[in-house]
C-alpha cells in the first residue's frame, strides 16, 4: 500500500512528459501547426487554380468564340469575279493553286536551312518534277534566297512536296486567274497581270466590276457562246492552214440584238501563260485590224441604191464594159458580158456595174449610207482594241465614189462589215455589236439606214450569190446561206500588192428569217492544192462559212430544213436564163 | 430547428441554384452548337472549293480545242445534215406515205389524243415489226430489267442520267397473261 502510494506520488511528482522535454513538445506543435497551414496554402492555390480554369472555361463556353470565325461569304468570294459564256460555262475564273516558296528562315535558327543537304533535296525534287535541273536547283537551295522554287504545282506534287519534310519548302496557297479553255477567245477574253489588272480584252473592260468587293462575287455573263466560238476558231484555223495564210478573223454576230455570238483573230495567244510580259498575237484582226474588203461591199452599194430608188427595175440593163475615170480604169476581173443587170452584177461580182450604180446614186448619198453604218468611225464594241478605219476624208470624188462602192480606198474591220450585214438583211436597222449577254427588253433600238423592203430585195439577192454565183462553196444544205465573197489586194508601200490579198466572205444564214451574220476574212491566203490553186474567197473563205454554219446553226437555234428557201422566184429569170 | 422563413429561402435558393446550373448548361450547349454549325460552315468552304477545282479541271479537260481534237483523231463525227433533223411528228409520219403521181398533199386535220387511248398506246407491248409478235427483250427475262441492273452498277442518282432506261418489253410472265386474257392475237 505504502509502496503503491509512494509510486504514485513518484508519478505525480515527475510528469509524463519529463520536464526537460517540454520545449521539445512545443516545437513540434509548433511544426505541426505550421505543416498544417502549408497544406491548407497547397490546398487554397489548387483550388484558386481550378476557380481560375473553371472559369475560364466557363468564359470561353459563354463568350468565347471559335478560334477563328469564319463567314462563308467573305471565304467564298472569290478575289477576282467570274467571267461565262452566255450559257454560263466558265471562261476565266479565280482559281486556287499551289506555288513551291523557298523559305530558308522557316526553321528560326542560324543554322542550315534544310535538313538534309541541297544537293540530295534538289534530287528528291527532281523526282517530282522531271523538268527541273537538279545542279541548279542545289545551287538555289544552297544560296539562302527566298524566293519562287516554281510558281504553279499540282495538288498531288504539293503533296509529295510536303512529303518531303523539309519546312523550308513552302506551299503557299495563292488564287490564280485560269482560263479552262486556253487560247479560245483570248482576244475576247484578254489576260491578267498580277497588280495591275486585265489587259486587252473584257478583263480590261469589266476591270472594276470583277475587282470591286461588291460585284465580283456574280460571274459576268458575255455574249460569247463557247461551242460556236469554238467551232468558228476550228473551222477558221483549218481555213487558215489550208490556205497557208498568215492570219484569219472570224465574227458571228446576231442581226437582231448585236451580240456578238464569236469572235476570233487567228493567230492566238494564251492568256493563261502572258503575263506581265505580255503576249504575242495579241493583234485583234477581227476588231482592230482595218482591211479593204472589196467585193463584200457592192451588197452595201446596191442596197444604199434600191434604197434611194435609184435601182428600181433590177432587170435593167446596166453597161458592163470598162470605165475610164480620170487616169484609173474600172475593168471587171472577169467580163461575163456588155451588159448586166443588177442581180447578175452581184452574183458575178461585176466592179464596172456597181461603179455605175453608184455613179447614178452619187458621192453624198453614198457616204451618208456608209456613215450611218458606221464605217467612219471605229467599230462599236466594248473591247479596247479598235481600229480606226481609213475613210476619204472631204466631200468624196467620183473616183472615191466609184471604187468605195466596190470595196477599195475604204479600209475598215471585219466587225465594221458583220455590223453593216446585219443592218441591211435584219430589215434595215443598225445596231451596236456587243460583247455582254443582253436581254430582250434591253436590246437597243438601233436606227433606220435601209427601208425594210430593201432589206427584204438584199436577202434574195444575197442568196443568189450563194446559189448561182461566187459564193456556191459557202452554200450549207437547208441552212439558207446567203453571201457575197471580197478578194482585195493589200495596200502596201507604192500601191496595191498583187501577190498578198485579203480574201473575205460576208454571209447571213437562214435568209427566209436572218438570225445570224457570219464573217470571214482571211489574211494572205495562198493557192493551194486544198484551195484548188485559187487565192480569191469563193475557194478559201467561202468554204469556211459552209463547213462552220451547220456546226454552229442547230447549237444556235436555227434548223436546217431543206425544204424551205428565200423566195427569190421573181429574180430568178434574171441571172438563171434556163 | 429551422423556422418556415428560413426553410422558405433555402428553397428559393435552390431553386435559383438550379436555374442558373440549367442556364450555365443551356449556353454551353448553344455555344457547343454554333462551333458545330463553323465546323460544318468551314466543310461546306472546303467542299464548295474542291467543287471548284474538279468542275475546272474538267471545263480544262474537255475544253472546245481538246473535244476538236480527239474529234479529228478518234470520232470523225461530222455535223448532222439537213436530213436529219424532223420537225415535229407529222413530219416524221409524213415520210411514211407515198402519194400518187399528181396527187395533191394530203389535208391533214388536227385531234386532240384522248388520254386512255395515249395510255393503251404506252402500255401496249413492243412488237417485232416482222411478225408481229409481242417482243421479249434478253433484259427484260431476267429477273431485273435494265434500269435496276444499271443502278446497281452506277447508283441510283446516275439512273435519272442515263440514256439506258428500262425497256418497255413484256417479261415472259405478263406476255402469258396478256396471251390468257384473249386480246385477239
Amino acid at each position: 500500500m505504502n509502496m503503491m502510494a509512494a509510486s504514485f506520488a513518484a508519478r505525480v511528482a515527475t510528469p509524463v512528459i519529463p520536464v526537460g522535454r517540454l520545449p521539445s513538445v512545443g516545437l513540434r506543435q509548433q511544426l505541426l501547426w505550421t505543416a498544417r497551414v502549408r497544406v491548407l496554402w497547397l490546398l487554397g492555390g489548387f483550388a484558386l487554380i481550378a476557380l481560375i480554369a473553371l472559369l475560364r472555361i466557363a468564359s470561353l463556353g459563354f463568350a468565347g468564340q471559335a478560334p477563328q470565325r469564319t463567314s462563308m461569304e467573305d471565304a467564298l468570294l472569290p478575289p477576282r469575279g467570274e467571267i461565262t459564256d452566255r450559257n454560263g460555262a466558265p471562261l476565266a475564273r479565280a482559281f486556287p493553286a499551289y506555288a513551291l516558296w523557298f523559305e530558308p528562315r522557316a526553321m528560326g535558327d542560324t543554322g542550315a536551312p534544310l535538313v538534309r543537304s541541297p544537293e540530295q533535296v534538289a534530287s528528291d525534287l527532281k523526282g517530282i518534277f522531271p523538268d527541273i535541273d537538279e545542279a541548279r536547283m542545289a545551287r538555289r537551295l544552297a544560296s539562302g534566297r527566298p524566293g519562287y522554287l516554281r510558281r504553279r504545282i499540282l495538288p498531288e506534287e504539293a503533296n509529295r512536296v510536303f512529303g518531303l519534310g523539309e519546312i523550308a519548302l513552302e506551299i503557299p496557297r495563292e488564287t490564280d486567274r485560269y482560263y479552262p479553255q486556253g487560247t479560245l477567245a483570248a482576244h475576247v477574253l484578254g489576260y491578267v497581270v498580277e497588280d495591275e489588272g486585265g489587259k486587252i480584252g473584257m478583263e480590261e473592260v469589266l476591270e472594276k466590276q470583277l475587282s470591286h468587293p461588291d460585284t465580283r462575287s456574280a460571274p459576268v455573263a458575255l455574249s460569247i457562246d463557247v461551242r460556236a466560238q469554238g467551232a468558228l476558231e476550228d473551222e477558221l484555223r483549218r481555213g487558215m492552214l489550208a490556205t497557208n495564210a498568215i492570219g484569219a478573223a472570224g465574227i458571228v454576230l446576231d442581226v437582231d440584238t448585236g451580240e456578238v455570238m464569236a469572235l476570233a483573230s487567228l493567230p492566238e495567244f494564251d492568256p493563261n501563260t502572258a503575263g506581265a510580259a505580255g503576249a504575242k498575237n495579241v493583234f485583234n484582226r477581227a476588231t482592230n485590224g482595218v482591211f479593204e474588203l472589196g467585193s463584200t461591199f457592192k451588197p452595201l452599194s446596191i442596197a444604199a441604191a434600191i434604197d434611194a430608188g435609184v435601182v428600181r427595175d433590177l432587170g435593167k440593163s446596166w453597161d458592163a464594159t470598162p470605165i475610164a475615170v480620170g487616169r484609173r480604169s474600172i475593168k471587171d476581173l472577169k467580163s461575163k458580158g456588155a451588159t448586166l443587170n443588177v442581180p447578175q452584177a452581184l452574183v458575178y461580182s461585176s466592179n464596172t456595174v456597181t461603179a455605175r450604180v453608184a455613179d447614178a446614186l452619187g458621192a453624198e448619198r453614198l457616204r451618208k449610207v456608209m456613215i450611218d453604218l458606221g464605217m467612219d468611225r471605229r467599230p462599236f464594241i466594248e473591247l479596247p482594241a479598235k481600229g480606226k478605219p481609213i475613210w476619204p476624208q472631204g466631200p468624196w470624188s467620183r473616183v472615191t465614189n466609184m471604187t468605195v462602192s466596190y470595196g477599195h480606198g475604204l479600209a475598215v474591220t471585219p466587225l465594221h462589215l458583220a455590223s453593216a450585214y446585219a443592218a441591211m438583211v435584219n430589215g434595215g436597222i443598225w445596231r451596236p455589236a456587243t460583247l455582254r449577254k443582253i436581254a430582250a427588253r434591253d436590246v437597243p433600238r438601233g436606227r433606220r439606214v435601209f427601208k425594210e423592203s430593201t432589206s427584204h430585195r438584199m436577202r434574195q439577192m444575197l442568196r443568189m450569190i450563194s446559189l448561182y454565183g461566187t459564193g456556191k462553196n459557202a452554200d450549207a444544205v437547208g441552212y439558207r446561206v446567203g453571201g457575197k465573197t471580197g478578194s482585195a489586194e493589200k495596200a502596201g508601200a507604192g500601191g496595191y500588192n498583187k501577190t498578198s490579198l485579203v480574201s473575205s466572205f460576208a454571209a447571213a444564214f437562214p435568209l427566209d428569217a436572218p438570225r445570224y451574220v457570219v464573217v470571214v476574212v482571211l489574211d494572205e491566203p495562198k493557192g493551194t492544192v486544198a484551195s484548188s490553186f485559187q487565192r480569191t474567197a469563193g475557194y478559201t473563205a467561202a468554204p469556211v462559212v459552209g463547213r462552220l454554219v451547220p456546226r454552229i446553226g442547230p447549237m444556235l437555234g436555227v434548223q436546217p430544213d431543206e425544204s424551205r428557201d428565200v423566195d427569190i422566184s421573181d429574180l430568178r429569170y434574171l441571172v438563171d436564163k434556163h | 430547428m429551422m423556422n418556415r422563413s428560413q426553410a422558405r429561402s433555402l428553397g428559393w435558393a435552390a431553386v435559383l441554384a438550379v436555374c442558373f446550373a440549367l442556364v450555365v448548361v443551356l449556353s454551353f450547349k448553344v455555344h457547343a452548337v454554333r462551333s458545330e454549325v463553323l465546323l460544318a460552315e468551314r466543310e461546306l468552304i472546303a467542299l464548295q472549293r474542291e467543287t471548284l477545282l474538279l468542275e475546272t479541271e474538267f471545263e480544262t479537260r474537255s475544253s472546245q480545242r481538246q473535244l476538236a481534237e480527239w474529234n479529228t483523231v478518234e470520232f470523225g463525227y461530222e455535223a448532222p445534215r439537213a436530213g436529219q433533223f424532223l420537225e415535229a411528228e407529222r413530219q416524221l409520219a409524213s415520210l411514211g406515205e407515198t402519194l400518187g403521181p399528181d396527187a395533191p398533199s394530203p389535208i391533214r386535220l388536227a385531234r386532240a389524243e384522248t388520254t386512255d387511248m395515249a395510255e393503251a398506246v404506252s402500255d401496249a407491248p413492243m412488237r417485232s415489226p416482222v411478225s408481229g409478235a409481242t417482243v421479249t427483250l434478253a433484259s427484260a427475262s431476267s429477273e431485273k430489267d435494265a434500269g435496276e441492273v444499271f443502278a446497281e452498277a452506277f447508283g441510283d442518282f446516275l439512273i435519272e442520267a442515263s440514256p439506258i432506261r428500262p425497256a418497255r418489253a413484256e417479261t415472259p410472265r405478263a406476255s402469258v397473261k396478256t396471251f390468257a386474257a384473249g386480246t385477239g392475237e
